[in-house]
């Protein structure tokens, strides 16, 4: 009986394993239409289009090609009133820590609260920014086929 | 005529050994078709990969057509039309993540250096002591 239920097991996970790659980021998607929340969304498709048509870094210092051209997908959740504001972070967090996100960087600087997680995978790879400042709390995630070393690329200027 | 047929079939004498032979006889056709059947049969792990193949087909499939159902999923459609103002936002937030990390990186630049002041200070100290 045991073996049994542990073959339908692994029958079952076997399946669902094609179907698991792109479920990771689909956590952030129920805020599309949540109320007083604004999510910005960009695909890898319009990505594409726009690096065809690429202009120099707007800031000095910063180099944003290396990450721009592996990524497949950007999410930008923003909201500036206070109750959705609050919903947001704790929402946030809870997913980062159910996903088993790893804290890459935390900034408290004038006011501004800024944490920095990232998820490297082999099929999918995440990096989720939350700002937090006085007016607005913003959340960036951006997903892609990408290494902690093209990240980190930005900086090395 | 039938009674007269079965009476006669009775008393036909049967052979000697017979009824062995026909068990032996069924026995080996039995073995035979097991052995015929084996060979059709795929090996336990085939088997199972086969039908982890069928699911993965079957909710492939079923996700695909659920998805083309449902284009108007909010998520899933991108925000900017037009790939001029989806650059600048991309650009934008890259932008943000990548001062972001240049910031983080700069105080760690500095408490290094603070770090490396305060040892140097400390050496120094030292030397003098000796």
């Amino acid at each position: 009986m045991k073996q049994r239920i542990t073959r339908t097991l692994l029958v079952v996970v076997v399946a669902m394993a094609s179907l698991t790659a792109s479920a990771q980021v689909k956590a952030f998607e129920k805020y599309a239409d949540m109320k007083n929340v604004s999510y910005v969304y960009i695909s890898k498709y319009m990505l594409g289009m726009a690096g065809k048509m690429a202009t120099p870094a707007a800031v000095p210092g910063v180099d944003v090609k290396a990450l721009a051209s592996k990524l497949t997908g950007i999410q930008i959740i923003t909201s500036e009133e206070k109750t959705a504001r609050t919903k947001l972070k704790n929402d946030v967090k809870d997913m980062l820590a159910r996903d088993k996100y790893e804290v890459l960087m935390q900034i408290r600087d004038e006011g501004s609260k800024v944490d920095i997680y990232h998820s490297i995978g082999k099929q999918q790879s995440v990096v989720a920014m939350m700002v937090d400042d006085d007016d607005e709390a913003t959340v960036m995630v951006f997903s892609g086929n990408f290494t902690m070393d093209d990240v980190m690329k930005m900086t090395k200027q | 005529m039938d009674k007269l047929n079965l009476e006669e079939l009775e008393r036909i004498p049967i052979p000697e050994e017979l009824e062995e032979r026909l068990s032996k006889k069924i026995d080996e056709w039995e073995q035979n078709e097991k052995q015929t059947t084996r060979h059709f049969l795929l090996p336990r792990a085939m088997r199972y990969t086969a039908i982890a193949a069928s699911f993965a087909l079957v909710f492939g499939v079923g996700i695909h057509y659920l998805q083309n159902e449902e284009p108007m999923n909010l998520a899933e459609q991108d925000t900017y039309k037009d790939p001029v103002k989806a650059q600048q936002e991309a650009e934008r937030a890259l932008n943000m993540l990548a001062v972001n990390l240049n910031k983080g990186l700069g105080h760690l630049e500095k408490a290094k250096a603070l770090s490396d002041k305060a040892e140097n200070s400390l050496n120094k100290q030292l030397k003098a002591l000796k």
